[in-house]
């Protein structure tokens, strides 16, 4: 797998980019991170929809149905887009250092 | 490389790839999506060092590089091996008798390359049906039979089964989505999607090769976990609940959601990606089965909250796995029969498939789909409707696992025509449909540059006949809806509307069957469909 420079470390991205090893994150990994998703600027909105993510996913393991992160965050999903614009899935995910999200969703 | 590709090129110079797409010579479609008709990102400068790049400027499926000489020798054994085990009984329990007729009869008449969506929309040669099965022809002919090499030139058998080959092959088995359109036109029957079915088979069974999105994180996250997902029983209980509660705030009725109940009438069996991805799809679904009266439940046992059976896709075992649980938990909960939701390859799998494995009583569990039995309460009288809550654009698109290959094809319609006042065919459509672009597992295989080729390509001839199926009110003021019954053409669906701007530029939205039967309930005061992004 391909490695790269995020946050001042090396670390291996699967083919989607998404970092391997979920301890390998932190805010500044989240900063790069965020940068190959074409969002230079970490606003307080960015962080209330990484952060959530970042929690659901260090107690279930897995990240939250979409809806759930509509309704704890207060936004819209095309509000989500316009923060992360692959989305909730591929873009918020990667931000927060989830693995790519699996299986039909 | 230049000029039109030869069959057997697929063994030669292996340094480069054996054809380019452009995007500008690809099937054109109406304005304003002509211009630029799609893009496919370039694979990364450094991307042919760390893994095979050399098919068509497209990787799904991030081949490493042998790492030495002796590695690369023994998977293209493995290989041969491979073509031989696909002849024998023993070794192909599943599809041994039709894979033996396509082998022997093709005469090259090229009517499945006119039915083909891929084809059709590139007009690339190595996507033709033929190509592929020419070449895997050629190869058996030479590796698999007896004295093959000995009498290859007077069998034309020309294709050199080499690294170059079998890499190229490995990729080239994904340019496919199963969809057996080919099959269905061939005047002598010949199933060109089962010989790249049967290639992905070998890959993996063989060779271990198989896409991460179906396998490690696909039918063996399911077997270990419960869902592909990765939800385990007590997350799925708990999505459930909250999607129980969102929709009773939202349409008012109290949504309840019955589980593991004992001797049910109808077992319910979701694809999981509708609770994570589509909550609005299993919340009508309760709705609708709650207001018509039906003995129902859910269940959390083992993998039974997930229909899903990527095995299909790719490998017989890892089918036999998931299919023996589905229908053994059924068996084990003494309910009537095994409804599936809004799932193509669910359906085809646990449905029809699962017949090749499943003996005894397991055999005799009643397996259904959700359609006729829908089309049944929508039609009961049991709810109230009213159809004028529906009176916008609807078409309909035809999952070609329950359409073409299962043959369900009027129910979905009846009621359609019933509750949409504007429901409009595609052209062609039903048993002629073409599939969406995202079938065989490709609407979750996303790695590299892959989904822009699935978009742009695989899903072009379908994202044209929505585009002409709302042609007298292209604008996006008119809100227009299409209906795919299935999550894998939702995930594709929605990937293609979210890549050609669809929704800004056209007003395109889409959903599931159940969304439009609770949106035209009387008993449901607000708009069930929300026209946004979902």
């Amino acid at each position: 797998m391909e490695k790269v420079q995020l946050g001042g470390k090396d670390i291996e991205i699967d083919e989607d980019g998404f970092i391997q090893d979920p301890d390998a994150w932190d805010e500044s990994v989240a900063r790069d991170l965020a940068k190959t998703e074409g969002v230079d600027d970490m606003t307080d909105e960015h962080w209330k929809v990484v952060n959530y993510l970042r929690e659901y996913y260090l107690e279930y393991n897995m990240a939250p149905m979409i809806r759930k992160v509509c309704k704890t965050t207060g936004f819209k999903l095309k509000e989500i887009y316009d923060l992360f614009p692959s989305g909730p899935a591929k873009g918020a995910c990667k931000v927060a250092g989830l693995p790519k999200p699996t299986g039909c969703v | 490389m230049s000029g039109r590709v030869r069959i057997k090129d697929i063994g030669l110079r292996g340094d480069q790839p054996l054809a380019e797409i452009d995007t500008d010579e690809l099937i054109p479609l109406p304005p304003p999506y002509d211009n630029p008709g799609g893009t496919i990102q370039e694979l990364k400068p450094d991307a042919a060092e760390r893994m095979v790049c050399n098919l068509d400027g497209v990787v799904a499926l991030s081949l490493p590089h042998p790492e030495s000489p002796e590695e690369e020798r023994a998977l293209v054994d493995h290989f041969a091996e491979g073509l031989k085990k696909l002849f024998t009984r023993e070794n192909n329990w599943s599809f041994l008798q039709p894979l033996t007729l396509a082998m022997e009869y093709c005469v090259g008449c090229q009517t499945c390359s006119d039915a083909c969506h891929v084809f059709k929309a590139s007009g690339q040669e190595i996507y033709r049906p033929t190509y592929r099965s020419e070449v895997w022809r050629r190869l058996v002919k030479k590796y698999a039979k007896p004295n093959g090499k000995l009498m290859a030139p007077l069998t034309g058998a020309d294709v050199d089964l080499n690294w170059t080959t079998i890499s190229r092959l490995y990729e080239l088995a994904y340019r496919c989505n199963l969809c057996r359109r080919c099959a269905q036109v061939c005047p002598i029957g010949v199933d060109n999607g089962l010989i790249a079915h049967e290639l992905r088979k070998l890959f993996s069974q063989e060779l271990g090769w198989a896409p991460r999105e179906l396998h490690e994180q696909g039918t063996v996250l399911q077997l270990q976990v419960g869902s592909s997902t990765g939800m385990n029983q007590v997350l799925v209980k708990d999505n459930v609940e909250f999607i129980d509660e969102d929709m009773t705030d939202e349409t008012g009725i109290e949504v309840t959601t019955p589980w593991d109940k004992e001797g049910a009438d109808v077992l319910l069996i979701h694809n999981a990606g509708e609770i994570m991805s589509w909550p609005e799809n299993p919340g009508a679904f309760a709705i609708i089965l709650n207001a018509a009266g039906i003995d129902w439940t859910l269940a959390s046992e083992g993998i039974e909250y997930d229909g899903v059976n990527y095995g299909l896709f790719y490998d017989d075992v890892q089918l036999a796995r998931i299919a023996l649980k589905h229908v053994s938990a059924a068996k084990k909960l003494g309910v009537k029969k095994i409804v599936m939701g809004e799932c193509g390859h669910q359906h085809k799998a646990i449905m029809t498939v699962a017949d090749r494995i499943l003996t005894g009583e397991l055999r005799d569990v009643k397996r259904v789909s959700c359609l006729p039995l829908l089309e049944e309460i929508v039609f009961s009288g049991k709810i109230e409707f009213d159809p004028s809550k529906n009176d916008f654009p609807v078409t309909l698109h035809d999952p070609c696992n329950i359409v073409r290959n299962l043959g369900i094809v009027e129910p979905q319609r009846r009621i359609l025509r019933y509750l949409c006042p504007q429901f409009r065919e595609m052209t062609p459509h039903g048993v002629d449909n073409y599939c969406c672009g995202g079938g065989s597992g490709f609407a979750v295989m996303s790695g590299n540059n892959f989904t822009d080729w699935r978009v742009a390509v695989a899903g072009r001839m379908k994202f044209k006949q929505i585009l002409d199926a709302f042609a007298d009110q292209p604008g996006p003021e008119v809100k227009k809806y299409v209906c795919a019954p299935c999550s894998n053409c939702k995930g594709q669906i929605r990937d293609m509307l979210q890549y050609w701007g669809a929704l800004e530029k056209s007003g395109i939205t889409y959903g599931g069957l159940v969304e439009l039967i609770v949106n035209a309930m009387v008993d449901v005061k607000e708009p069930f469909i929300k026209w946004e992004m979902h």
